[in-house]
């Protein structure tokens, strides 16, 4: 489950080079998402919050709305919780009620909308 | 075991461990220790330390408070906050059973749907209730005293004893640091919060487990050589090919999530228990939840859970993983005692027919929100385990439990009036 933020396309003009601990980026074919985790170490069964940026590709359009979740694909399952993604300084994101509550393998999934189309960059961790 | 041999393992474990060789290289030249991989031995190493120290709950304020404790466990085993001055919360968690009945569901003045959980380690909980259709210890400690089926009193007859009662009084104004007020519903919350303060004292004492996984940990082949050899090959099963660890996780043993582990649904009165997707429902309409006006922590620190659950399909019929310490001492199993014996539990998972899960509610309901289906679980499969991996898996879930008879804390207070 998640939700959806929406945002005007003036907020979504950002870096995509934050100066972040531990930040990792993953891409899809017309964005690059930059994300770091709070706290970096993420835990079975704790909450954890995710700070992210968006960023288009050269001659991408701006995101006019993100949403995060994250997947077990092994287990067919996602979270028992939904991320709350709202909109934090810097044209950057703020994801809450984030939680892993199995180990294994997750998967981040950040889905970005624009002109109709919805791109996914997807991320696996393994979490023990 | 001889000294002889007790020399071996010392001399293997110091030698050894200098090395720093795989686990599995360094078992396999010691008795008495099976071989772990590396993976399994992190795995063992994440269900401790034991004991865990539960923080104090900040939604309730009188958590850790000595006089709270001392008023909540008064309360607990005072029949004269049920409605007939005949049951009490020590009806269905009897000490003597380790918090347990012992009974396929509890009974007070009439029988309830659902096996009585222990109490024991209850701190460490995320949710309460089968449900989860509480979020805090103080909250879930509030509905037997008003469920009909348990003690079937109301908010009003609560608040009427303490008050009237002049040792109850004392202590409440100990525990709170005034008296009990006019407003009903808010010394009946307190008098939950005392309640929880008592149960969140309930710890379960090391195991045999937890001595052989420190062991491990350490690497000291001498003290893990004396754990029985079927528990250990019952928890490299619990590790490995039973994947039982992935729910029933950590130190106590659980996730504290909820799943559906294909145990029938049927109430003995009739209809369907649908567990967690209920559970959601009630929690959030609940006055009493983490959100409410009652809870006293003020940042809503403890509230994240609360404000973010989902209502999903896969809610339904999914009932609280429960931990696994004390497990051999409070029979019978799941959440309507459907399952009488660990061996029947073990069985269960081993022929497990993943085609019925969640089948209840697809076929059987009329419910307008559950029309969209659950996503295929991947997770629970049938393991087709030998009578032999059976055995040890009994085995091991024995080793997880304390040693010795009841606690010797566990009794009613002593009755010393409160000045």
């Amino acid at each position: 489950m998640y939700f959806a933020a929406v945002f005007p396309a003036a907020v979504a003009a950002q870096t995509c080079a934050p100066d972040w601990k531990g930040a990792q980026q993953v891409q899809s074919e017309r964005y690059v998402v930059a994300y770091r985790t709070q706290p970096e170490k993420v835990a079975v069964g704790r909450h954890f919050a995710v700070d992210f940026a968006v960023c288009p590709k050269p001659g991408q359009p701006v995101p006019e709305s993100v949403k995060l979740d994250a997947f077990m694909p092994e287990h067919g399952h996602g979270m028992n919780y939904k991320a709350v993604v709202k909109a934090a300084p810097a044209g950057h994101y703020h994801a809450e009620g984030l939680m892993f509550h199995m180990p294994g393998r997750w998967e981040y999934i950040f889905e970005v909308g624009s002109g109709g189309k919805v791109d996914r960059a997807v991320r696996a961790v393994a979490v023990e | 075991m001889s000294v002889g041999r007790a020399i071996l393992r010392t001399c293997c474990a110091v030698t050894l461990a200098a090395a720093a060789l795989p686990w599995a290289a360094l078992a396999a030249s010691t008795p008495g220790v099976i071989a772990f991989t590396d993976a399994e031995i992190r795995a063992i190493a994440q269900h401790g330390p034991w004991p865990v120290k539960a923080p104090r709950d900040p939604s309730n304020r009188v958590s850790g408070n000595a006089a709270a404790i001392a008023l909540g466990e008064r309360v607990f085993f005072d029949p004269r906050f049920s409605v007939r001055g005949n049951v009490s919360c020590a009806t269905c968690h009897i000490p003597e059973r380790h918090w347990t009945d012992g009974r396929k569901v509890a009974t007070g003045l009439g029988e309830v749907d659902r096996n009585t959980p222990s109490i024991t380690n209850v701190a460490l909980n995320r949710w309460f209730g089968w449900d989860g259709a509480n979020d805090s210890l103080w909250a879930q400690s509030l509905r037997p005293m008003t469920d009909e089926r348990e003690m079937g009193a109301s908010d009003r007859h609560v608040a009427a004893l303490v008050r009237s009662d002049a040792d109850l009084q004392c202590r409440y104004r100990k525990a709170f640091g005034s008296g009990p007020g006019s407003d009903d519903e808010a010394v009946f919350v307190d008098i939950a919060k005392a309640l929880a303060a008592f149960q969140e004292t309930q710890v379960s004492a090391r195991t045999p487990f937890d001595d052989f996984r420190d062991a491990l940990v350490r690497r000291d082949f001498a003290a893990a050589g004396r754990y029985p050899e079927s528990a250990q090959r019952g928890l490299k099963v619990f590790v490995g090919k039973g994947s039982c660890n992935l729910c029933h996780f950590g130190p106590n043993f659980t996730h504290g999530e909820f799943h559906e582990v294909g145990i029938p649904i049927y109430r003995k009165t009739g209809g369907v228990d649908w567990g967690r997707h209920q559970g959601i429902k009630q929690l959030l309409a609940s006055r009493f939840n983490l959100l409410g006006r009652y809870s006293d922590d003020a940042a809503r620190s403890t509230a994240v859970s609360t404000q973010h659950v989902v209502l999903a399909p896969q809610t339904f019929e999914q009932f609280r993983v429960p931990s696994l310490r004390n497990v051999a001492l409070t029979a019978p199993y799941m959440h309507n005692g459907h399952l009488a014996t660990l061996r029947e539990v073990v069985r269960h998972y081993s022929v497990i027919d993943v085609s019925m899960l969640h089948a209840a509610h697809i076929y059987l309901s009329g419910e307008d929100d559950i029309a969209e289906p659950p996503p295929t679980d991947k997770l629970l499969k049938r393991l087709d385990l030998s009578e032999r991996e059976i055995d040890d898996v009994v085995a091991f879930l024995e080793t997880l439990s304390e040693r010795g008879g009841p606690r010797k804390n566990a009794r009613p207070p002593v009755s010393t009036p409160c000045r």
